[in-house]
C-alpha cells in the first residue's frame, strides 16, 4: 500500500465516526511547522479532535521563528490559538509575554507525560534527538563531533548556523568537543575558519536535506526524524550518535495570549499527547519521537522510551538565547571569510 | 481620454499604493530610526551598524555586483538572440518568443532547485566533466559566485529578452536596407541604427534584471549559500531569527536605496542616449 493511500485510510478511519455529526463545531487555529508536521497533524490530530471534542482546527503552517514574528507583529490579537515551538523560540515567546499561563491540570492525559513535561508555560508534545547524519556509502561512520573537522569529513560536510534549535545545539556540542562550553564558541569559530574553504556547503537549514539527497554533502547534523524520513524516500543515510552522546530537546505547545478558544486549545494539546495520536505519529510515514511514556519510539531513535531522555545531552536555553544573536552574526562573518 | 478629470482613473491604484506601500514604507523608516519595533525611543544605532560596518558595506557591494554581473551576462546572450529574432521569419519569431516566455511559466523556486541538480558535486555538469575526462575531481560550482550568476542568468533571462524583443520588433526593416544601400557595413548598421533604436528595450531589460537579481532572496540563499553574503538574506535573518527589527529595517532601506540609485542611473543613461 502506498504512503498516500495508507495516510488517507488512516485519516478516513479516524474521521468517519464524526462525519455528518454534530453541527456547530468549535473552531480554532493552530500554528504548525510546514511539511511533515503539517501533514501529520492534519491527518492524525485534526480528525481525532473533531471526533472527541467536536472542535475543528485550521492550521497555519509557520516555522517557529515565523510564529513568534507573526504573533509579535499582531500586537496582542493572536493570529492563532496554539503555538508549536522548539526551546529557543519558546524562551523568546516567554520573554515577550506571548503565552497564556498554562494549567497542566486541564490536560486529562497529563499522566502519560514524564514529570516536568507540562508546566505553567506549556506542554511537551514531541521530542527531537540530534546527532550526526552521514551517507554510509560514501564515508565511514563518524565517531563524534570532532571528526567533522577532519579533512575527509569537512570536504563533505554541510554547515548550517545558529538560526535553528538543532543547528545551535549541534554547534554547541562541537564547541564543547573542541574545548569550549555552552557559552564559549571561540574554539568552534577558530576551527570553522580553518575548514571554511573546504566544506561542501554552508546553507540554510531547510536546504540541507535537498543538498544531502543530491550528493552535494554526505555529512550533516540533524535530527533522527530527518534521517528516517530521507531513508524512507530511498536516500542512503544513517544516524550516528556522537561519542559525547546525542543531544535531545522537546517541542512544546503553548496557548497564545488573549486566545478566545482556550478550552478548545487545551483539548487540542490533550489530544496531541494522547496515546492513540502519539502512537500514530510515531509510525511510518510521520516518524515523530513520542513524549508519551506509553509509546515506544521508532527504530532510528536511540531510546526505548521518553523516560531515557535524561541520559541525553540537554541545554539551558535561558543562557543560550541572550548570546545567540551574537553567534548568528559572527557565523555570517566567519563564513564570509 | 485627455479630459481634465482623466487622473481620476488612477485613483484606485494610487490610493492602494498610498495605503499598502507608502504608509508601510514610512513605518519601516520609523522602525529603522527607533530602538525597537514599538517606536517609543529614537536611535541611530541601526544605521550606524549598517553603514559603519565593513561587513554590511561589503554585503551591499556584493549585492550590487551580483545584479550588475547578471545584467551583463543576460545582455551578452539576449542581444544576439534578439538580432536573430529580428531577421527571422514569422514561424521562427514565434518559436523564439515562446522559448523566451516559457521559463516564466515555471515557478522561480522550481527553476532555482533545478540548478542545484545541475551545479551540484554530483550534478549534470560535474558528471559530464568527469565522464569525459575533462576533470578528475568535481569542480565547485554550487555555492560560488560564478555558479550563482550562471543560474540567475537563466532565471532572469525572460526579463531581459522580452523588452528587448519588443524594442527590436518595432524597428522598421527598411531602415536597415537604407543603411546597407548607403554603404554601411553590418557592424556599422548594428551600432549606428539598431543599437540606438533598441536602447529603450535594453535599458528596460537591464533595470528589471538588475532589480530582480539583486533581490533574488531564494536563488541567493539556495544556490549562493552561506559563504556569499547578500542583503536580502541578512534582512530576513535580522527580522525573523534575531528579531532586531530596526537593523532589518535599516538594511531593507539600504537595499532599496542602492537598487533605486542604480535603476535611476540606468534611466538617466537612457534619457541621455535618446537626446544625443
Amino acid at each position: 500500500m502506498s504512503l498516500i493511500q495508507r495516510r488517507g485510510l488512516l485519516a478516513a478511519g479516524l474521521a468517519l465516526p464524526a462525519l455528518g455529526a454534530r453541527a456547530q463545531a468549535t473552531q480554532m487555529t493552530a500554528a504548525v511547522y510546514p511539511g511533515g508536521w503539517d501533514e501529520a497533524l492534519r491527518a492524525v490530530l485534526a480528525p481525532r479532535l473533531l471526533q472527541q471534542h467536536n472542535v475543528t482546527v485550521a492550521f497555519d503552517p509557520l516555522f517557529a521563528v515565523d510564529q513568534i514574528a507573526k504573533a509579535r507583529a499582531a500586537r496582542g490579537t493572536p493570529p492563532f490559538d496554539v503555538f508549536v515551538l522548539d526551546p529557543g523560540p519558546r524562551v523568546s515567546g516567554m520573554d515577550l509575554g506571548l503565552f497564556e499561563t498554562f494549567d497542566p491540570a486541564r490536560l486529562p492525559s497529563r499522566g502519560v507525560l514524564p514529570a516536568g513535561y507540562a508546566d505553567n508555560v506549556g506542554a511537551a508534545v514531541a521530542a527531537q534527538v540530534v546527532g550526526i547524519a552521514y551517507n554510509p556509502q560514501k564515508v565511514p561512520k563518524p565517531a563524534g563531533w570532532r571528526d567533522l573537522f577532519r579533512p575527509e569529513y569537512a570536504s563533505k560536510l554541510g554547515l548550517t548556523g545558529f538560526g535553528t534549535t538543532f543547528g545551535t545545539i549541534s554547534l554547541i556540542e562541537m564547541a564543547k568537543a573542541l574545548g569550549g562550553s555552552e557559552t564559549n564558541m571561540d574554539p568552534l569559530f577558530a576551527e570553522l575558519r580553518r575548514i571554511r574553504p573546504s566544506v561542501a556547503a554552508v546553507a540554510q537549514p531547510a536546504a540541507m536535506p535537498g543538498l544531502f539527497q543530491q550528493g552535494q554533502i554526505d555529512v550533516m547534523y540533524t535530527n533522527t526524524y530527518t534521517v528516517t524520513l530521507l531513508r524512507s524516500r530511498g536516500v542512503p543515510i544513517a544516524f550516528a550518535v556522537p561519542e559525547s552522546g546525542a543531544a535531545a530537546f522537546v517541542t512544546t505547545m503553548h496557548i497564545a495570549k488573549n486566545s478566545r478558544n482556550i478550552a478548545a486549545a487545551y483539548q487540542y494539546i490533550d489530544a496531541m499527547i494522547s496515546t492513540p495520536v502519539q502512537t500514530a505519529l510515531s509510525l511510518d510515514p510521520y516518524f515523530f519521537v513520542p513524549v508519551n511514556k506509553e509509546v515506544t519510539p521508532g527504530a532510528d531513535v536511540p531510546m526505548r522510551s521518553i523516560s531515557e531522555i535524561t541520559n541525553f545531552v540537554t541545554h539551558d536555553w535561558t543562557r543560550i538565547n541572550p548570546l545567540r544573536a551574537g553567534w548568528i552574526s559572527r557565523f555570517n562573518r566567519e563564513m564570509a571569510g | 481620454m485627455n479630459g481634465p478629470g482623466v487622473w481620476r482613473l488612477a485613483l484606485p491604484l494610487g490610493l492602494a499604493q498610498l495605503m499598502f506601500f507608502a504608509a508601510p514604507l514610512l513605518i519601516l523608516l520609523g522602525t529603522s530610526l527607533a530602538t525597537d519595533e514599538h517606536l517609543r525611543e529614537g536611535s541611530l544605532r541601526a544605521w550606524r551598524e549598517v553603514l559603519g560596518d565593513s561587513f554590511h558595506i561589503q554585503s551591499v557591494v556584493n549585492t550590487l555586483r551580483l545584479g550588475a554581473l547578471t545584467v551583463l551576462a543576460t545582455l551578452l546572450l539576449a542581444v544576439p538572440l534578439a538580432l536573430v529574432h529580428m531577421a527571422a521569419g514569422p514561424r521562427l519569431k514565434r518559436a523564439i518568443l515562446i522559448a523566451a516566455v516559457l521559463p516564466l511559466l515555471t515557478s522561480v523556486v522550481v527553476r532555482t532547485f533545478s540548478w542545484i541538480v545541475i551545479l551540484g558535486r554530483e550534478g549534470v555538469i560535474n558528471s559530464t566533466l568527469i565522464a569525459t575526462g575533462l576533470s578528475a575531481t568535481p569542480v565547485a560550482l554550487l555555492q560560488t559566485e560564478p555558479g550563482l550568476i550562471l543560474a540567475l542568468t537563466q532565471i532572469e533571462m525572460p526579463l531581459m529578452l522580452l523588452p528587448l524583443i519588443a524594442a527590436t520588433a518595432r524597428i522598421d526593416p527598411s531602415l536597415l536596407d537604407a543603411s546597407t544601400s548607403l554603404g554601411a557595413s553590418l557592424a556599422r548598421t548594428l551600432s549606428r541604427v539598431v543599437l540606438p533604436l533598441a536602447l529603450p528595450g535594453l535599458i528596460a531589460g537591464s533595470t528589471l534584471v538588475f532589480a530582480s537579481a539583486a533581490t533574488a532572496f531564494i536563488s541567493q540563499s539556495v544556490i549562493g549559500g552561506g559563504r556569499l553574503n547578500y542583503l536580502p538574506a541578512l534582512v530576513w535573518q535580522q527580522a525573523m531569527v534575531v528579531f532586531d527589527w530596526p537593523l532589518a529595517a535599516a538594511m531593507a532601506l539600504t537595499l532599496m536605496g542602492s537598487v533605486l540609485m542604480v535603476v535611476g542611473a540606468l534611466n538617466l543613461l537612457g534619457r541621455g542616449a535618446r537626446h544625443a
